[in-house]
C-alpha cells in the first residue's frame, strides 16, 4: 500500500503549490548553471571562432580579450618572416555603444585582414563574408540587422553583407566583423570639435603631430604544416620582443582572469541555491511529518514495521523533490532563449544537478524520518 | 486457551525521590473470548496497564505471557522476539478518538494491517468488505475518515482492529468520543467479537454504565488492581 501517495493524493493542492515553489527554486539553479555555462561559452566564444596556432600580443601582456594589448599594425610583417609561419594577420577587437535603428547597441567590432584570411567569421550562415577593403560587414543576429541593412558607424554607412552567429564577446554582446581599416577608422574616428581643438593645440604648438591610427591588439598566426609551435612561438618572443600564447592558453588567460570571479560568483550561487532548495524541502517534509504525528504512531502501534513509516517520509521527500526538478526542466527548456545572457544548457550537468538534487531529497527527509523515528506508539492511546 | 498472563506486574516512572509507582503488583489473566473491563479514575494507572499490555510499554517488574510464549519476565523483554510482530499479527486496536489514518479511506484503512502481514490481492480484498460489512458500514467503504461520523469512524477502527483476526483487542475508551446509544452499541459490537470471534478483549474505561454483560471487571485504583466479579 502506496501510504506516501494516498497521502499526498489528499493534500494534492499543497503538494502542487509546493512542486511549483520548489520546481521555480530548481530552474533558478537549472538557469544558474546555464549561467555559469554561458558565461565560460561567451568569455571563450571568440577565441575559439578564431582559433588561430599562436595569438602574437604586447609583451608581457595578457591580451587582447584578458587585458588591453596594442602594438602597431606593421610588425605582422614581421612575424610573417619568421621561420614556421604560415600565415600572420592583424587583428583588432573593441567594445562600442553605437546606435543601430532606434536603439542604442552595445557591441564588439573585430577587425581583420578580409584579404589575409585569418580572424574572421568561419561560419556565415546567410550572405557572404566580407570582399572589400571598405564598407562591408558582418553582423550577429542578436544586432537584428537582414543582409543589405545600412549601418552608419561614424562617418561612413556600412552594409550587412552575411549574418554569423558562431561567437559574441566576453559580455554576451553580438559580434560585428569589419575589414581592419574600417575597424580602426570607427575606433579613432574623430568628431568636428575634436579635430578643431587638435588642430588649435598644434597651432598654439601645445601638442605634437600624433594621428597614427595603424594600431593592432593582436596578431593571429597559423604555422606552416610540421612547424613546431613552441619554437616558433620562443623566436617571436625572443626576436621580437612580444608575447604569445596558443589558443588554449588564450582561453586559460580568460578563465583565470577576466572569467574568474564571475565563475567562482556563480558557483557560489548555485551552492547556496542547492543549500536552500535541500533546506526548503527539509521543512516541508518536517511540516508533512509533523501533521501525521498520531497517523504514525498508530501506525507503529499496530505493528508498522519501521521500513513502512521510512518509505513514507521517504517517498514523499523523494516525489517532491523529483516533480520539481521535472517541473524545473520543462521551465528552463522553455524560457532559456529569453535570458538576455547565454544559457548554455548541457545534459552532464543537468544529470548531475539532479543527482545532487536527489540526495538533496534523501537528506531532506533526514529531518522527517528523525521526527517520525521519536514519535512514541503511546501517543495513539493520548500519551503516557 | 489463555491468551494473555500478567504476573505481579510492576511499572515505575522517575528515580529516587521523584520515582512513581504507576502499576504495583497486577494480577490478570484473560482467556480467548474473554470480555473484560479496566475501569478506574484519571491517573489510576489505567492507560499504562494497556500499554504494557500491548507490549509498548516495557515494565519494571513482573512476568508478560501472551498466546503461550513469554514475552517479558524480570530481566526485561525476551530475546528473539519482534514485539511489533506480535502487535500486527496477533493483536487488534481500538482508540478513543478513533485514530484512522486520514488519508486513507475506510477501505484502505482497514486494509492497512493486512497490507502490513502481507496479505494483498482479492483475498484481502474481500475480508475487508466481510470486515465492514460485519460493521454495517460496507456503503461508506471508499469514504475518507473526514466524511464519516464519530459512530461509523469507530466501526470502522473496529473493523481494522478485527481485519487480522487478533488472539487480543485492546480498546482505550471506545466510547468516549460517543453518545451513549453509540457508545452502547459498540460497547455490544465488542461483546459480538468476543463470543463470535473467539478474540480476548480488555477494555479501558471509565464509564460504568458501558460494562454490562462483561465477563470480568477490574477497578485500578493507584496502580492496583481489584477484581469485582
Amino acid at each position: 500500500m502506496d501510504l506516501a501517495v494516498y497521502d499526498l493524493r489528499l493534500h494534492k493542492g499543497r503538494f502542487i503549490a509546493t512542486i511549483i515553489g520548489v520546481g521555480l527554486l530548481f530552474t533558478i539553479v537549472l538557469a544558474m548553471n546555464g549561467l555559469y555555462r554561458g558565461n565560460i561559452y561567451e568569455g571563450l566564444a571568440v577565441i575559439q571562432a578564431t582559433a588561430p596556432d599562436l595569438w602574437v600580443v604586447e609583451r608581457f601582456r595578457g591580451g587582447p580579450f584578458n587585458e588591453q594589448s596594442t602594438m602597431p599594425e606593421y610588425y605582422y610583417y614581421s612575424v610573417k618572416a619568421v621561420p614556421g609561419v604560415e600565415q600572420a594577420g592583424p587583428f583588432i577587437y573593441y567594445t562600442v555603444e553605437r546606435q543601430i535603428g532606434e536603439r542604442s547597441r552595445h557591441f564588439s567590432i573585430v577587425g581583420y585582414d578580409v584579404f589575409g584570411g585569418l580572424g574572421g567569421p568561419r561560419k556565415i550562415y546567410a550572405g557572404r563574408g566580407i570582399q572589400q577593403a571598405h564598407y562591408e560587414m558582418v553582423a550577429h543576429p542578436k544586432l537584428q540587422l537582414g543582409l543589405g541593412d545600412k549601418v552608419p558607424l561614424g562617418l561612413h554607412t556600412y552594409t550587412v553583407v552575411g549574418l554569423t552567429k558562431e561567437a559574441v564577446d566576453a559580455n554576451g554582446d553580438p559580434l560585428v566583423y569589419l575589414s581592419l581599416p574600417d575597424a580602426q577608422e570607427v575606433l579613432f574616428q574623430k568628431d568636428n570639435e575634436e579635430i578643431r581643438n587638435q588642430r588649435t593645440r598644434l597651432a598654439r604648438g601645445l601638442a605634437h603631430q600624433s594621428s597614427d591610427t595603424h594600431i593592432i591588439n593582436a596578431i593571429l598566426v597559423m604555422l606552416k604544416p610540421g612547424a613546431n609551435g613552441a619554437e616558433v612561438a620562443r623566436h617571436i618572443e625572443d626576436w621580437l620582443y612580444f608575447s604569445t600564447y596558443t589558443t588554449r592558453q588564450e582561453g586559460q588567460l580568460m578563465l583565470k582572469g577576466r572569467l574568474a570571479s564571475m565563475t567562482k560568483q556563480l558557483l557560489l550561487f548555485r551552492i547556496l541555491l542547492m543549500t536552500v532548495s535541500v533546506v526548503i524541502i527539509s521543512l516541508v517534509i518536517y511540516t508533512f511529518t509533523m501533521e501525521k504525528i498520531r497517523s504514525i504512531a498508530v501506525m507503529k502501534l499496530i505493528g508498522a514495521s519501521n521500513k513502512v513509516i521510512v518509505r513514507l517520509v521517504m517517498e514523499q521527500s523523494l516525489l517532491l523533490t523529483i516533480s520539481a526538478f521535472l517541473t524545473a526542466l520543462v521551465l528552463i527548456n522553455l524560457t532559456y532563449r529569453f535570458f538576455p545572457r547565454t544559457i548554455l544548457l548541457i545534459p552532464s550537468d543537468e544529470v548531475v544537478t539532479f543527482i545532487v538534487v536527489f540526495l538533496g531529497g534523501i537528506l531532506a527527509s533526514i529531518l522527517g524520518l528523525w521526527h517520525a523515528w521519536k514519535i512514541q506508539p503511546a501517543m495513539a492511546l493520548g500519551g503516557q | 486457551m489463555e491468551v494473555l498472563r500478567i504476573e505481579g506486574l510492576g511499572k515505575n516512572f522517575g528515580a529516587g525521590r521523584l520515582e512513581v509507582r504507576a502499576l504495583e503488583d497486577i494480577h490478570l489473566s484473560v482467556a480467548a473470548g474473554d470480555l473484560v473491563a479496566l475501569l478506574g479514575p484519571s491517573g489510576s494507572g489505567k492507560t499504562t496497564m494497556l500499554l504494557c499490555a500491548s507490549l509498548i510499554l516495557e515494565p519494571t517488574r513482573g512476568k508478560i505471557v501472551f498466546d503461550g510464549q513469554t514475552i517479558f519476565q524480570k530481566n526485561g523483554w525476551a530475546g528473539g522476539i519482534d514485539i511489533r510482530r506480535i502487535r500486527r499479527e496477533k493483536m487488534g486496536f481500538i482508540f478513543q478518538a478513533h485514530n484512522l489514518i486520514p488519508f486513507l479511506t475506510a477501505r484502505q484503512n482497514v486494509l492497512f494491517p493486512l497490507d502490513l502481514v502481507g496479505q494483498k490481492g482479492d483475498a484481502a480484498r474481500k475480508r475487508v468488505m466481510e470486515l465492514l460489512d460485519y460493521m454495517e458500514i460496507a456503503d461508506r467503504a471508499d469514504y475518507l475518515p473526514a466524511l464519516l461520523s464519530g459512530g461509523e469512524q469507530q466501526r470502522v477502527a473496529i473493523a481494522r482492529a478485527l481485519a487480522n483476526n487478533p488472539k487480543l483487542i485492546l480498546a482505550d475508551e471506545p466510547t468516549a468520543s460517543l453518545d451513549t446509544p453509540r457508545g452502547k452499541k459498540v460497547m455490544t459490537l465488542l461483546k459480538k467479537i468476543a463470543k463470535e470471534n473467539r478474540s480476548a478483549v480488555i477494555v479501558v474505561t471509565h464509564d460504568v454504565r458501558m460494562i454490562e454483560g462483561f465477563d470480568y471487571v477490574y477497578h485500578l485504583k493507584d496502580g492496583r488492581l481489584d477484581q469485582n466479579h
